[in-house]
């Protein structure tokens, strides 16, 4: 009964905390540029949508010029110019922005249910259970996930979807030490006491009073996980062990490489990087930001200024 | 009496974590298509070696039985035969370990000691133009893309101005002759410089700027204001009663970043052809060379976990107040 009574009150004190979080955010100098970045590498990955369909020419992976068999420099047709054999370059980078945003969201998204699960449960239950999962964890954190996914791509051939699901594996474990511990302070407030006492079984206090708590702490750190997912992925494309029919930024930069174009060719090898470079770092500003909104002692010692 | 039993506990654990890591690998490299003789085997062999081998490794023997003889070659040192060097896998590795080791170490004390030291004067001075400069310049070092960077420095320092060689860690022709030491040290130096640069502007980012947001917060402390009150000089109270303080958990990310800097190093040693342990792990698995490929990964984990130690060690060592 008083649950139903509490709802709609809820709802509003969620929608309230959302704009006095967002009238905070967007005072922040660094949260508005990252959101601007982010906005434009957006409308380059909506774009990739588009622009196959402007002709067999520009497609990104097949889509080669008939009439440039080597690699150009900017033009009216190529605006980035083409690669060795005559695809267009900011076609090209326009997936790329494509893939790092499906590769960098994915990645955090599983990595965070998984960190924040195993985190609360870990809180939550104590004793056995908790030493249990954080010894896990501590094996995942220390080991460098490039190296592993190397030895991997050694074994078996990986699609994107599989190097996705890897680098999540990899980078739970910092999520559930924060919301981990996060869980043990809340476990001890009355409010959790008193729904027990009200009778409530364990998986209704994790999900219907833990959860709620933890979320902003897991979605704040969704947009760290964001940025590594991004660049470990580049990397092992750089290296030749991404997906060999999936055209993205770090494939680009090892073309560039494997080709030997890299001191000729400044408009093949500046664009991919610099994109990479400033995705990760729009990212980091957003979480940055959102730190700021979520911890009110950060947010003194900002306006203290 | 308690650190040593600290680093007994701590060493106990790491080599059950080790344990573990071995096991995952030696079932990895089994679950994996193909014929396991085929991998760890080089084909090219005369079939007399190839008998020698498999016997070797047991790889005729059942599962269990081959896992033992696995475990225990490992604590022998005996590795496998690369397939492409021709050689034991164990020699290989020891011949390419300083050259990481120095790379390595150089570029993060490098990096760790001018990112304290710049992110003490800019949380010192913070909101002043110098803070702005320094934060915003580490922020875009953090997220820098390692390989494109190192291709970048390499292009402009190496091929445009010319100032130093392309790769590689020694120039052969000077090697030839007996020229003294000094001019070979200079020479090493002279190859180092690049991917050392390269590591270290990726490093020093995450360093100042966690000293920086540590420093930010030792400030507030109330010793500070007593240090102020005592009337102590700027200089002091910044050194030795902050700084000191703030520098703690730096030395903690140390260890946590470590797996990072492991990334970091690998693409730094592949892109300037630096001979080290990671680049030999690139090209290993590249050219399927499946003994040096394994060989390689256990060193850098066994690297990443007694790095671990050392951290934790030195943490206890500078915070007297940590007793475990």
């Amino acid at each position: 009964m008083k649950n139903t009574k509490n709802r709609p009150e809820n709802k509003n004190h969620y929608v309230e905390r959302f704009t006095k979080g967002w009238a905070i955010y967007i005072k922040n100098p660094m949260g508005k540029a990252g959101l601007i970045i982010l906005l434009i590498f957006m409308l380059m990955a909506i774009a990739s949508f588009f622009v196959p369909l402007l002709g067999p020419v520009y497609d990104p992976m097949t889509g080669a010029d008939p009439n440039i068999t080597y690699s150009t420099g900017p033009s009216f047709q190529h605006w980035l110019g083409t690669d060795f054999i005559g695809r267009d370059l900011f076609v090209q980078l326009l997936e790329g922005a494509k893939v790092a945003f499906i590769v960098g969201l994915s990645c955090a998204f599983i990595s965070v249910v998984l960190g924040t699960a195993i985190g609360m449960i870990s809180g939550y239950a104590g004793g056995i259970i908790d030493t249990l999962l954080m010894r896990v964890a501590d094996i995942f954190m220390v080991l460098p996930s490039l190296v592993i996914l190397l030895i991997l791509a050694s074994l078996w051939e990986l699609s994107i979807w599989v190097i996705i699901f890897i680098i999540a594996i990899m980078r739970w474990p910092s999520v559930s030490r924060i919301i981990r511990s996060q869980t043990l302070s809340l476990k001890s407030r009355p409010f959790i006491e008193a729904s027990r006492v009200a009778g409530a079984s364990n998986f209704r206090i994790i999900f219907k009073h833990i959860m709620p708590n933890v979320l902003p702490l897991a979605f704040l750190y969704m947009t760290f996980r964001v940025t590594s997912a991004i660049l470990v992925e580049a990397a092992l494309s750089f290296l030749g062990f991404g997906d060999p029919g999936q055209v993205s930024w770090g494939m680009m930069l090892q073309w560039v490489w494997s080709s030997g174009h890299m001191f000729q060719a400044p408009y093949w090898l500046l664009p991919p990087g610099i994109c990479i470079s400033l995705l990760t770092l729009s990212f980091y500003m957003l979480g940055r930001a959102m730190d700021e909104v979520l911890d009110p002692r950060l947010r003194k010692e900002g306006e203290g200024e | 009496m308690k650190t040593k039993k600290f680093i007994f506990n701590k060493l106990i654990e790491i080599t059950i974590l080790f344990f573990i890591i071995l096991t995952i690998l030696f079932f990895l490299f089994r679950a994996a298509p193909g014929d396991p003789i085929t991998r760890m085997v080089d084909p090219n062999l005369t079939p007399e070696d190839i008998q020698h081998l498999i016997a070797q490794m047991g790889l005729d023997q059942p599962a269990w039985k081959q896992y033992i003889i696995y475990i225990k070659n490992f604590f022998t040192g005996n590795l496998g035969h690369s397939f492409h060097y021709g050689a034991p896998v164990s020699s290989i590795i020891l011949n390419r370990m300083p050259c990481t080791i120095l790379l390595f170490t150089t570029s993060t004390l490098l990096a760790a000691f001018v990112g304290v030291f710049l992110g003490k004067i800019a949380a010192w001075k913070k909101g002043s133009r110098l803070d702005n400069f320094l934060s915003i310049g580490a922020l875009l070092c953090h997220t820098l893309f390692i390989p494109w960077f190192a291709l970048l420095v390499l292009w402009i320092l190496a091929y445009k101005v010319g100032w130093f060689p392309l790769g590689g860690i020694i120039s052969p022709e000077l090697w030839i002759w007996d020229t003294s030491i000094f001019i070979k040290v200079l020479d090493v130096l002279h190859h180092m410089f690049l991917p050392l640069l390269t590591l270290f502007i990726i490093h020093l980012g995450s360093y100042l700027l966690l000293m920086r947001s540590s420093m930010l917060g030792v400030i507030k402390e109330e010793y500070i204001i007593t240090a102020r009150a005592k009337g102590l000089s700027d200089k002091v109270i910044r050194d030795k009663h902050a700084a000191r303080n703030a520098a703690l958990p730096v030395i903690t990310s140390v260890g946590l970043s470590l797996a990072f800097s492991i990334n970091g190093g690998a693409l730094t040693e592949q892109i300037f052809t630096w001979p080290g342990i990671g680049r030999e792990l690139i090209f290993a698995v590249s050219n399927n060379d499946y003994p040096l490929a394994q060989a390689c990964f256990l060193l850098i984990t066994a690297v990443v976990l007694i790095a671990n130690l050392i951290v934790d060690l030195l943490y206890a060592y500078m915070d007297p107040r940590i007793k475990y």
